[in-house]
């Protein structure tokens, strides 16, 4: 426990220790304003929730983000060979893993919180707007951090998979958006029941939450792809050692 | 190396240390050996003392004894005024400290260095080599290197590894002691070329003569028999023939002609 609260630190300590951290908070925030304000000012008049627009928004970016916040936690390690040093210390591989994780979900969710203050800033300087429905921004908050959580594993395993930090980025890119689109993907399938193809899909599931209407299916699903996603980027790092 | 530091699966065989089978008791292992990779892989982000008590708290130390240990380390690697810099803006030099300071930072039972003053300047591979000597009265180092020189000076017990086989192990003065008996010892003369070659070669105890000529003096290169010391009786020999002398000497055979010896006779053998 202890030793995974030290890489913890060290890799939240990394991201801002270099430049890495500051550029891709500034990219990130202003882009998805600049999303957030574009669809606004498209959809003036319509029915369409505030809430659902902004973490619409959030969600094309966080992509990216989670591409490149996790290409380098073990790529990296790989290609300078500091992973020797650290799989020399007497760490679990399982502490190595999850502290890892930790520190990149950890960094992903500061860089995305401004963002979210984005739909308060609107509401306070245009006077149209009478009040914000906190209930539907928690709910986008949720399923934006379950997103994050399991786009975050899923850029981990990858990241495990190559020393070579642009295929990791690419790789977990499409990896994610696969995920996001799945659901999208399967009903098209023939023979697929919608029903099962609209439990799937990512993206109504996240209209949904931004709506306010938070399903613990979803979260269920989430928390436990995550777990899986985890437990094989363990497995990967251990299989280094397998006879 | 590696594969005690538990780095990677011996592919046969088993490995322990200190007791522990590096692959079933690993973390174990891992406590008690200070690795420092041929690389010397370093978090360049990181200031020198934050990477050290990083490390230091990674291999288990806190508090108090972390911080005696990470001063104790930058003390005995002479990292004390660079303690504050950022590691990547270090020399190579430098930056071999700090990874030996990172490996003695849990004081572990075992130190293992892979060609730990590789690509260093002569002051700092001294500097080095004493404090490996200073250690390994309290540590046991093991440590690897292909600059024989340095093998013979700094360790006690010395294994040559070919192709993954241990081809010779012993003392460093044993195994550099198996090349004596077959001395070479060299004598530069002025003369007549084929008469002293002659002597020589009808002389008690030379098997072979070699000569190379410069002008005048002649350097003979004569090989011994086993266990024979025959320069006293060479130098009987010269001041009889009145032959004016400027050279001789009995040739010592270091570890590089040990290394030779060993490996090239091994690889023979395994073609055969």
């Amino acid at each position: 426990m202890k030793t995974f609260l030290v890489i913890w630190r060290r890799e939240l300590a990394a991201c801002f220790l270099s430049p890495v951290a500051y550029v891709t908070m500034v990219s990130f925030v202003s882009v998805s304003a600049f999303t957030f304000l574009a669809q606004v000012t498209r959809n003036a008049g319509t029915s369409d929730p505030l809430s659902v627009l902004l973490f619409a928004s959030i969600i094309v970016w966080l992509t990216i983000l989670v591409s490149v916040i996790t290409m380098r936690l073990f790529a990296e390690e790989k290609s300078s060979g500091t992973l020797e040093a650290l799989m020399t210390a007497p760490v679990t591989d399982a502490e190595v893993v999850l502290g890892k994780y930790a520190g990149a979900l950890t960094f992903v969710t500061i860089v995305v919180a401004p963002a979210v203050a984005c739909i308060f800033i609107l509401a306070s300087l245009s006077p149209g707007i009478v009040s914000v429905d906190a209930g539907a921004v928690t709910g986008g908050c949720i399923i934006i951090f379950l997103v994050s959580a399991l786009s975050v594993a899923v850029g981990l395993l990858v990241s495990l998979m190559t020393r070579n930090q642009i295929v990791a980025a690419i790789a977990c890119f499409v990896a994610i958006w696969c995920v996001l689109l799945f659901g999208w993907l399967v009903s098209s399938v023939p023979g697929v029941p919608p029903k099962l193809a609209a439990h799937l899909s990512a993206m109504s599931q996240i209209e949904d939450f931004a709506r306010g209407s938070v399903d613990t299916r979803p979260v269920v699903l989430y928390v436990s792809c995550t777990g899986f996603v985890l437990f094989a980027a363990v497995r990967l790092l251990e299989s280094r050692r397998w006879k | 190396m590696r594969i005690l530091a538990c780095y990677l699966p011996p592919s046969g065989g088993k490995a322990t240390v200190a007791g522990y089978d590096v692959f079933r008791d690993s973390l174990e292992v891992r406590r008690r050996v200070g690795y420092l990779p041929e690389n010397v892989p370093l978090y360049r982000e990181m200031r020198v003392y934050e990477y050290l008590n990083y490390r230091g708290k990674l291999k288990g130390l806190s508090g108090r004894e972390l911080r005696s240990r990470v001063g104790q380390v930058l003390e005995s690697a002479g990292l004390v005024d660079v303690s504050r810099r950022i590691i990547g803006k270090l020399s190579k030099g430098y930056r071999q400290r700090v990874g030996l300071a990172d490996s003695l930072v849990h004081d572990p039972e075992l130190l293992i260095l892979d060609e730990p003053t590789i690509g260093l300047d002569p002051n700092q591979i001294r500097h080095i080599r004493n404090l490996i000597k200073e250690l390994s009265e309290r540590h046991t180092v093991l440590l690897s290197s292909h600059i024989l020189h340095e093998v013979e000076m700094v360790c006690e017990r010395v294994l040559i590894i070919n192709e993954g086989r241990v081809v010779a192990s012993g003392k460093t003065e044993d195994l550099t002691g198996l090349m004596k008996e077959h001395a070479v010892v060299v004598l530069e003369v002025r003369g007549s070329r084929s008469q002293i070659t002659d002597k020589l070669k009808d002389f008690d105890g030379v098997e072979g003569v070699e000569c190379e000529s410069a002008g005048e003096w002649h350097r003979f290169t004569c090989e011994c028999g086993r266990g024979e010391d025959v320069q006293e009786r060479l130098f009987a020999l010269v001041s009889a023939e009145k032959w004016p002398v400027r050279e001789l000497r009995t040739e010592h055979k270091s570890l590089e002609d040990v290394f030779v010896a060993v490996t090239s006779n091994g690889g023979e053998e395994d073609s055969e």
